[in-house]
Parts: structure tokens; C-alpha cells; sequence
């Protein structure tokens, strides 16, 4: 009798926690560079209260719980907005920025100079190129970046095309592994940046939206409010039934 | 229940984002106007397990972590630098900068401000003023009786004297530019104020050193697409509601909680 009320409560635990998910979706359906996240639930079985002898054991009542979170790293859709330091990855693939707490990785690439001409993203953090930070001079108009990552610019004084640098892109094994730290920011949490392959190219002029889809995330979330709302119905019943048990069977009065 | 706070971070959000468009959409015909954009980026992360975590004595690891993201919120509002069009007005003393650069103003407080909106007027004393009056730097002052204002491309400005052919040349318009022109700090009046983020000023004649040109009888018109800011205002109107959705959702969960308990 307790187990229903228990099970029924390890599952509302869990669709809370899916509405969690689902919200922080929705509230970042906007954010350059987003990746959607999702949660993944495992089944917990309960240990025997009576084992076989002599009797048949029991039956194992199995609860569920969280297991993990899984970010989806799909490309999100590309917006153009012209901006020459606006950078969006295609393919797989991270922009590193150097923050106090070390290197962070980021699918973020809308970028600005900071007041040294280093190239920086909205927080501040340097963008790494392959030999270090990323130098722009006073005089630099024209800046390109190559479907490669590398930088060209045309300086004024001398009127010619200069190679700056080149952007540092990497990839990792296993995606699912980083640790998400907020802004963004993705931290390694152990494992070793890669080179990123020949797939992968840098689109100037252009932001990767957010991966969220919308309709898909409305629709969990009906799914996980009527879900909760039946399991709400069920505990109501099923305390409805202690509460009438309790009744009849404590019924002295015939 | 933390996703009626996620999604009110995400309310707030779009709310900045309308704000946003609606000055851009207000400033279309602004001229040299540069439209902003907000820029969002998610708030920090609750890790109930990390990734990498043992998860047993024989040294095996968790494959994946389990983060709960908090909401979202906004960076900042950076602008949009590009160039605007240039509109022929006719008027001797519009003139617009193709390419780098910000005319110098200087305030009645004695600071110097930028600005690219070239729309020039002369005040009373015959010298060169942006439609506030205030003075551009360095100062250039037209003598009485003087026509046919010329100015280059290279900034010379020249007009004709009475009783002679040819132009005198009256002073020289600055440009100055900034290694990053998007950390200058907005004060209406299409001007610009220096901070720590944007760098010291460079200042040069148009034309050199990468700066741009200038373009007499031209204004820049206002960088803002009105197809674009539509489609953005829908973007975020339509962000709001559904944020506005799950804080009901949220709430009906709670409720049906609520009602367990009779």
C-alpha cells in the first residue's frame, strides 16, 4: 500500500525535475550557442522484503531516479547578422577562451576586441588562437576569417593584406562528458582537446542560434504536467483507500 | 519549484529582447543610427552528479554528469557596427563617413564625444555644429558672405571668398577610430563617449591610416532592417509566451500537488 504512494512520489521527483530541464530550455531558446539539455531516468528496484523460502519471494517494486543529463550538441541554425566578428562552427567542434579558472570551451562566437585589440567574447575571456591570444592592431579594417580560421586583415598604414592568427577549434571524444558552467562555457573536465577535422569550418558573419526546438519542448511539457497531474490523481486514490480501509475496519460500533 | 523561476529568467529575457527591438525599430530613420542586439547566455548550472565521477570501487566513471541549468540572462547589448546607407540629401554640410571613423564633438562640458551622424549646421558665429550646437573638433568657422562650401573626400574643407576664383581652404576635418568601437559608451544625441572598454582614440585625416572617406551632400542613414527587427520582435513575443506557458504548467503541477491534500 505505502509502495504505491512511494513509487508514485519517485516518479513526481523525477517529472519535476524534467519541468526543471524543460524551463531552462525554453527560458535559453534564444542564446547563441545554446545546446538543448535533456535528463535521463533509470529504473531503481527495491530490495526484497522477504527472500524465496518458503514461501514465493516477493515481488521487487521498482522506483525510478535520475541517471544523468544529456546535451543535445546538434548544429542550431545559423543567423546572419553581418557582424564582422561574428563567428559561427560548422560541423563538430568549440571556440577556447581563456577564463581565471583556465581554458573553457564555447560554440558561442559572437565575439568583440577588447580595448588592447585582443579578440574577446561578451564576458571578456580571450579567444585562443593557435599560438595564443588573437591581436588586432588600431589600423586593421577588413577583417577576415577563412573557412579555416585564419585571420586576415588589411592594415592601413601599409595598405596590405597581414595573416593575424588563427582561430584555435577544438573537438572532444565524448561531448557528453563536459561539464556545463553557465555563459556558455563548457569545461573539460578531464579529457583532452583534440584537433578538429577537416568537416569542420568557420562561417564569419553569421551566430548559431540556440539548438532548442520549441514545439518539441512544448509538447514534453504538457506531457510531463498531465503525467504529474494523473500521478497526483493516483496518490489521492490510493490514500482515499487507506483512509476507507482505516474506516471500515476500525468500525466498532455494529 | 525551480522551473517557475527558470522560465521567469527567460520572461525577463524576451521582455529585454522587445525592449531592444522597439528602439531599434523607433530609431529606424535615425540618422548614422547603429542598432543593437541582445545578447543572452545561460545562467550557471546546479551539477547534482559530474561527469567523470567514480562510480564504482573498480574505477568505473560516470559517462555523463547530471546539470540542472538555472534560466537564462543577458550579457549585454552590444552594437551592431556596420555601415548604413548613404542617402544624397543635396545639403552642403551633410556629410557622411564611408568607412572607419567618428567625427569629434566636443561637449559643453569639455569632454569629447564621437559621432558619425554628419548632418552639420553653422551657429551664429559662422562655426561648424552638430544640430545641438556643439562644436566640432578641431573647429572650423565659415567667414560672411562665403558660398560653395567643398568638402573632400580627405576631410579639406574650402569655400569661395567674395572676389576670388578659387576656394580658400578653411581647416581640416579629424576622424577618430577606436580598436574596438563596440565598448563606446551611448549617450543619445547619436554621440559616443570613450570608456576603458573601447581603447584611446586614433585620430586622422579621412583617407588615411584606414580611415574612411568622407562624402559631402551624403548622410548614413540608420543601420537598422526593418525585416529583420519584424522577425526578431516575433521571435521573442513568441519566446515569451511559451516561457509564460511553463510558468503555468509549473503552477498547475503545484496545484494538483496542493490538492492531494484535502
Amino acid at each position: 500500500m505505502q509502495n504505491a504512494l512511494y513509487v508514485s512520489l519517485s516518479k513526481q521527483v523525477t517529472l519535476r525535475r524534467e519541468m526543471d530541464v524543460i524551463a531552462n530550455n525554453l527560458a535559453n531558446m534564444d542564446t547563441n550557442g545554446f545546446k538543448a539539455n535533456d535528463v535521463t531516468f533509470e529504473e531503481y528496484l527495491s530490495s526484497k522484503a522477504r527472500i524465496a523460502h518458503p514461501s514465493p519471494a516477493d515481488q521487487r517494486v521498482s522506483y525510478v531516479r535520475e541517471s544523468g543529463s544529456t546535451t543535445d550538441f546538434s548544429e542550431g541554425s545559423l543567423q546572419q547578422t553581418g557582424g564582422t566578428l561574428d563567428l559561427a562552427i560548422r560541423g563538430e567542434g568549440f571556440f577556447v577562451v581563456e577564463t581565471p579558472q583556465g581554458d573553457r570551451y564555447t560554440r558561442n562566437g559572437s565575439f568583440t576586441t577588447n580595448e588592447k585589440g585582443e579578440l574577446v567574447n561578451m564576458q571578456g575571456h580571450r579567444v585562443r588562437g593557435q599560438n595564443g591570444p588573437i591581436q588586432f592592431d588600431q589600423q586593421d579594417s577588413n577583417i577576415t576569417f577563412s573557412r579555416e580560421g585564419t585571420i586576415t586583415a588589411i592594415n592601413g598604414i601599409q595598405n596590405q593584406v597581414i595573416e593575424r592568427a588563427k582561430l584555435n577549434i577544438v573537438r572532444f571524444n565524448n561531448e557528453n562528458a563536459l561539464v556545463r558552467e553557465g555563459n556558455g562555457l563548457y569545461a573539460a573536465a578531464g579529457q583532452t582537446a583534440q584537433p578538429v577535422t577537416e568537416k569542420t569550418s568557420v562561417t564569419q558573419g553569421s551566430i548559431e542560434k540556440s539548438n532548442v526546438r520549441p514545439i518539441i519542448e512544448m509538447s514534453r511539457m504538457m506531457e510531463v504536467m498531465r503525467a504529474y497531474q494523473s500521478l497526483s490523481s493516483m496518490m489521492t486514490n490510493t490514500d482515499d483507500l487507506r483512509k476507507t480501509a482505516i474506516n471500515k475496519l476500525a468500525d466498532t460500533t455494529s | 519549484m525551480r522551473a517557475l523561476y527558470t522560465a521567469a529568467t527567460g520572461m525577463v529575457a524576451q521582455e529585454m529582447s522587445v525592449q531592444i527591438i522597439s528602439n531599434n525599430i523607433a530609431n529606424m530613420q535615425t540618422t548614422a543610427y547603429k542598432k543593437q542586439r541582445a545578447e543572452f547566455s545561460d545562467l550557471m548550472y546546479q551539477t547534482l552528479r559530474r561527469a567523470g565521477a567514480n562510480s564504482s570501487n573498480q574505477g568505473n566513471r560516470l559517462p555523463v554528469g547530471l546539470d540542472i541549468g538555472a534560466g537564462v540572462k543577458t550579457t549585454g547589448t552590444p552594437r551592431v557596427m556596420t555601415q548604413g546607407n548613404l542617402l544624397p540629401t543635396g545639403k552642403d554640410l551633410d556629410v557622411a563617413i564611408r568607412g572607419e571613423g567618428f567625427f569629434r564633438i566636443l561637449m559643453p562640458d569639455g569632454r569629447t564625444a564621437y559621432s558619425r551622424a554628419g548632418s552639420f549646421e553653422t551657429d551664429d558665429q559662422g562655426r561648424l555644429v552638430t544640430p545641438e550646437g556643439y562644436l566640432v573638433d578641431p573647429s572650423i568657422t565659415f567667414p560672411q558672405n562665403s558660398s560653395n562650401i567643398q568638402i573632400s573626400q580627405q576631410g579639406e574643407v574650402s569655400v569661395l571668398l567674395p572676389g576670388q576664383s578659387q576656394n580658400t581652404v578653411l581647416g581640416q576635418i579629424q576622424l577618430a577610430r577606436f580598436v574596438n568601437k563596440v565598448g563606446l559608451q551611448s549617450i543619445g544625441d547619436n554621440l559616443y563617449l570613450e570608456t576603458d572598454a573601447s581603447g584611446t582614440p586614433q585620430i586622422s585625416n579621412p583617407g588615411v591610416d584606414g580611415m574612411g572617406n568622407l562624402l559631402q551632400n551624403q548622410l548614413e542613414s540608420s543601420n537598422v532592417s526593418a525585416v529583420t527587427e519584424i522577425s526578431d520582435l516575433i521571435t521573442a513575443q513568441r519566446a515569451y509566451s511559451m516561457n509564460a506557458k511553463v510558468v503555468s504548467a509549473a503552477d498547475d503541477m503545484l496545484q494538483s500537488t496542493v490538492q492531494m491534500l484535502r
